[in-house]
């Protein structure tokens, strides 16, 4: 058995992934081997479905054991079954035989051919919660369990290299899998549901503006903003934020995630994809272009003159304006969402917006000798020329993000997630390097401003040595 | 169990090892580098948001801005605004025999005046504009309409307008180019406002109205030229061109008196040329400058406005839906 197999299998038991063992074993090896590796607990409970020659044996039995499972709610219980009963069970009573398994905290398989492995792995992809299935092996005998499911990985190993060469995955030892589930399974998880509803959040955006356009000028598809704007959007301006974000966020410090599996069980169920999360990101993109689109109409739209000499905009100009306070809010968005931010992050938000500024006021300032028209010749300069144009950028900006740091602030005091219970809790190592704004800190007596200072001291990355001294509060010990 | 080779190697890490033979000769070593980019080991800055610093964050932002609002709003309260509505459209407004009877082929221009009372006197700068409301200036077939070459000067251009500005390209009759061409420039505004004070005693004195200053500099300056820089002989200019089809003089000859403000530089034409954003839009008409005195620029009392009413926004008040032509001061 290779080193530390009982803490991954105990690790991914409390991050609520359910463990089955499926061997080609006999029944007795099975069964001490799983005990020796924390699969079976001294104190479970373990039922049998062993040697069942016929079809009715099979089920009688398959009932006395959900009746058993149905009386007897405290102690844990797991599953033996061998491969004949198995195929019996799987022909006829697949309903019954997921309930059972439902039921019990650890299922083993013993005696499992190698089509039979990847027949139970397809069986449980089908059941009805329909759950993501990981499936890890070290021999060729494991190959099509490992193709079967969701996600194979294969240990490199003593019985040669066939398992990992069929694998999506390949460790080289048992207890990585642990690391490589819990953080970055974890990690990117989070990167890459953030960039999903990042990207139609602010396409969403973008497009609402140009939609509410059309009901003031006859629907004939006027572009709001400028065709380089259109092109250019989604390709220089707003790109490189969100990819900074996905190879790097991190919401707590891998050693945490490490040490306690049971923060797993936040994202699990697809949590962040779901249908509420989509419908909060799709409302608040909505939401945002309707404060932007509105927002510049009631400003400029029909009889305010912007200029101090009382000159007039025109509709580049108008168009212009609700882009720039849209390419800076949808930056400044995912300001907010990053928890980590390292010197890429800051120069990549704070660059784009710079680069979009330079941008505009280089392709504004010469009349260009290929281009056709030159609609937007100095309209960015007369926009920014003018006190209101800023004024007005700011307010919108603030109108838009206003809200969601109100409920930002709001659900992490009211429900915070055990995630951001634990992002109080920083690794000791790690506190030279990054410092946690943390709950846990206030130390009696302090007064407001000075722990406004300390947030000016850790926004420079400079830790107080009073950081040590964090005593933890009862609140954050209850996970 | 199978024997095999036990390579020492396989113990430590994640080694990727030898491929098919064994883990015997050199084992090329494909483990990433131990760099803290390559291994998120990055140092990082790490807020979180808590009402510990979001509330005094608000409180100081508040603060900031709680004088700016007062004074902005103390400013725009001081800001005076007079609107005259001069469309014509019913019975008893003076300038309904024009909005009816007038059809575009008259020779003679259609004049008719409003009387009007300012209650406050205007100061400083008062800035005239005029108004329409149901015009689509913001139409997608309207704003191609235009060749901004053309109006740069090129005289390439000056004799082959580009094709986004048909049907108002080449005239029908002549088979000449337009100058300038396209739909914007056809439908340029000339209703003409003046403005009378009506002194106490019953005489009139008409208001000197600024037309110098009321485009962008650098529309005025670069991105409208006239064809070459020679303001002498602008009739010699244009000569092989066609005015716009429903203008009544060429383009030479928006300002004989003043060459700065004739052929494309004309900057009436020039703000009309600036497409508005809404159909209800305004642009800068005239600016009736403050006198050096402390006397106030439009002291309060009785003025008349007396406008030449123009041959388009006829057909187009006919068709809108109650549009409706303004001035405003």
């Amino acid at each position: 058995l290779q080193d530390k197999v009982q803490e991954t299998i105990e690790a991914l038991r409390l991050a609520g992934i359910k463990v089955w063992v499926l061997t080609g074993d006999k029944h007795e090896t099975a069964v001490s081997v799983s005990l020796s590796c924390g699969h079976f607990h001294r104190t479970m409970n373990i039922l049998e479905l062993l040697q069942q020659h016929s079809d009715n044996e099979c089920a009688e039995q398959l009932r006395r054991l959900a009746r058993r499972l149905k009386e007897d709610h405290v102690i844990q219980h797991g599953l033996v079954v061998d491969g004949a009963s198995l195929s019996l069970a799987l022909r006829e009573h697949e309903k019954l035989f997921m309930e059972v398994c439902k039921n019990c905290s650890a299922v083993l398989c013993c005696r499992m051919a190698p089509l039979q492995k990847a027949k139970v792995v397809r069986l449980l992809k089908t059941s009805p919660e329909k759950p993501i299935t990981l499936a890890i092996g070290d021999g060729a005998n494991d190959v099509s369990m490992i193709q079967e499911a969701h996600v194979g990985i294969g240990i490199m190993g003593k019985e040669g290299r066939q398992a990992v060469r069929n694998s999506d995955y390949a460790i080289a030892r048992f207890k990585f899998l642990a690391k490589l589930l819990l953080v970055h399974g974890h990690f990117y998880y989070i990167r890459v549901a953030t960039l999903v509803q990042y990207f139609f959040y602010k396409n969403v955006c973008f497009i609402t503006p140009q939609f509410l356009y059309q009901f003031f000028c006859l629907f004939s598809q006027q572009t709001l903003y400028d065709s380089v704007y259109l092109t250019l959007y989604n390709i220089c301006f707003t790109s490189l934020p969100i990819l900074v974000y996905s190879l790097f966020e991190q919401l707590v410090h891998p050693d945490i995630l490490q040490s306690k599996p049971g923060l797993y069980r936040d994202i699990s169920k697809n949590s962040m994809l779901s249908f509420r999360t989509f419908l909060y990101w799709t409302l608040l993109g909505f939401s945002h272009a309707f404060v932007f689109f509105f927002g510049s109409y009631i400003l400029m739209g029909e009889d305010t003159t912007l200029m101090g000499n009382g000159q007039m905009f025109g509709n580049w100009t108008f168009g212009t304006l609700v882009f720039t306070v849209m390419v800076i809010t949808v930056t400044l968005k995912l300001a907010l969402e990053t928890q980590f931010w390292t010197w890429m992050n800051h120069f990549v938000t704070w660059g784009s917006i710079a680069f979009y500024f330079i941008f505009s006021l280089f392709y504004g300032g010469i009349i260009w000798p290929f281009l056709h028209t030159q609609d937007m010749y100095f309209v960015f300069v007369q926009l920014l020329s003018s006190g209101s144009a800023w004024f007005a950028i700011i307010i919108i900006i603030i109108t838009c993000l206003f809200p969601d740091v109100v409920k930002k602030v709001f659900y992490r005091h009211l429900c915070p997630t055990s995630t951001q219970k634990s992002q109080s809790l920083s690794a000791p190592q790690a506190q030279a390097l990054s410092c946690v704004e943390s709950l846990c800190c206030y130390q009696h007596g302090q007064s407001g401003c000075s722990r406004l200072a300390c947030l000016l001291e850790q926004m420079m990355g400079q830790c107080k040595a009073s950081v040590n001294n964090c005593h933890i509060s009862s609140r954050s010990n209850s996970l | 169990m199978m024997a095999s080779s036990y390579n020492a190697k396989e113990e430590d890490g994640p080694h990727s090892g030898s491929s098919t033979h064994g883990g015997t000769g050199v084992a090329k070593n494909k483990k990433p580098d131990n760099t803290a980019f390559k291994q998120q080991r990055l140092p990082a800055w790490q807020p979180i948001l808590t009402a510990g610093t979001v509330l005094p964050a608000f409180f100081v932002i508040g603060l900031i801005f709680i004088p700016i609002g007062i004074g902005l709003y103390v400013t725009s309260n001081n800001i005076k605004e007079f609107e005259i509505d001069y469309t014509g459209l019913e019975l008893g407004s003076p300038c309904h025999d024009c909005s009816k009877n007038f059809t575009w082929n008259s020779t003679t221009p259609c004049v008719c005046a409003l009387n009007f009372t300012l209650e406050q006197p205007f100061e400083s700068n008062v800035y005239m504009y005029y108004g329409l409301s149901n015009f689509y200036q913001n139409h997608r077939r309207y704003v191609k309409s235009r060749d901004d070459r053309q109006l740069n000067g090129d005289p390439t251009s000056l004799m082959s307008p580009s094709k986004e500005c048909e049907p108002y390209r080449t005239s029908a009759e002549t088979k000449e180019p337009i100058a300038p061409c396209g739909a914007i420039a056809n439908s340029l505004f000339n209703d003409t406002l003046e403005l009378y004070y009506i002194e106490p005693n019953g005489t009139t004195t008409a208001i000197p109205l600024a037309k110098k200053g009321i485009a962008w500099w650098t529309d005025k300056h670069v991105k409208f030229r006239n064809p070459v820089n020679d303001k002498e002989n602008l009739t010699e200019l244009f000569k092989g061109t066609a005015k716009p089809v429903n203008w009544r003089k060429p383009v030479y000859e928006l300002d004989p008196s003043d060459p700065e403000n004739n052929g494309f530089i004309n900057e009436d034409f020039i703000v009309w040329m600036r497409t508005a954003a809404l159909p209800t839009f305004r642009k800068l008409y005239r600016i009736i400058h403050k006198k050096p005195s402390t006397t106030s620029t439009l002291p309060s009392g009785r003025y008349t406005l007396k406008v030449t009413y123009s041959i388009l926004y006829n057909s187009v008040k006919a068709h809108a839906v109650k549009g409706q032509d303004k001035a405003f001061i």
